[in-house]
């Protein structure tokens, strides 16, 4: 294997780094290289980015649809009771 | 509506505290913890209401207090609880790559509309449970930076780690939550809407 390429589980990895900071010039360009010719890692990639971008409307879900969990009564005139001695 | 546009505090529960218990509990597991942090967000806002200018909504504004009174609970907790070093290790528990690196279990096509994706009920409660298998560590990382947005800077101030770590530890719960929703959901579904 030539040193200067990256394996699939290496770029897995600088996939994923990318996402979170910018990377060298030198592994940049080794990513780039590998994805074109990996069909896989190029697959990869564009799951991660996937990942990142629904979960950007994880709240928006949340607040859309009808609670999952409902606070217990006993919470409920807990926290109310706590209110109203402010 | 009165004139600042605020509701009585009283009824902020009734209105708003199931939201904020969910909110609360998608980042928090523990019931009782949550049930407390909606409690001080409540308390707080009471407190700082005269703040309150009516640019956003009120859910909006108590949804960012909740929001800080959870960051401050992890930063308090990582401040109490010392780094997992097995939080470093990129190993994984199933053979996804050969001795050489190459794939093992290729990632499959996924084949998805995103704007659908994010609508059905069903892939959040899939997501979840995929993150309820990851360390609390890690399905913190990952919520912290794809959920709320914050960059590695940010979650090392509060999980006081090193960002080579953050780095790592975002790599291995994004791994893992990939390969779950493949298994999970994407697998099952293959050609749909194609």
């Amino acid at each position: 294997m030539n040193h200067w390429m990256f394996n699939c589980k290496e770029v897995t990895y600088l996939v994923s780094e990318s996402l979170d900071r910018r990377l060298p010039f030198f592994k940049r360009i080794g990513i780039r290289m590998h994805l074109l010719m990996c069909k896989f890692c190029s697959r990869f990639r564009r799951q991660l980015l996937l990942l990142a971008k629904v979960s950007q409307f994880h709240d928006t879900h949340l607040a859309q649809f009808e609670p999952s969990f409902k606070l217990s009564p006993e919470a409920r005139s807990r926290i109310k009771q706590a209110l109203r001695q402010q | 509506m009165t004139e600042n546009r605020i509701s009585d505090p009283e009824t902020w529960v009734d209105q708003f505290g199931d939201y904020l218990y969910n909110y609360a509990l998608s980042r928090i597991q523990n019931p009782s913890t949550a049930e407390d942090m909606v409690q001080e967000t409540f308390l707080a806002a009471l407190r700082d209401r005269g703040n309150f200018k009516g640019l956003s909504t009120e859910r909006t504004w108590l949804t960012s207090i909740l929001k800080h009174k959870i960051i401050d609970h992890f930063r308090k907790m990582s401040r109490e609880h010392p780094v997992d070093d097995l939080d470093s290790a990129t190993d994984f528990s199933e053979d996804l790559f050969d001795k050489k690196g190459s794939w093992n279990l290729k990632p499959s096509n996924w084949n998805v509309n995103p704007e659908k994706l994010v609508d059905r009920k069903e892939f959040w409660e899939i997501l979840n449970h995929c993150l309820s298998d990851l360390s609390k560590r890690l399905a913190l990382a990952f919520r912290l930076r794809e959920i709320d947005g914050m960059n590695c800077d940010e979650i090392c101030n509060v999980l006081k780690i090193t960002p080579s770590n953050c780095w790592v530890m975002l790599y291995r719960a994004r791994m893992s939550i990939r390969r779950c929703l493949e298994i999970k959901w994407f697998d099952g579904k293959a050609g749909e809407g194609s």
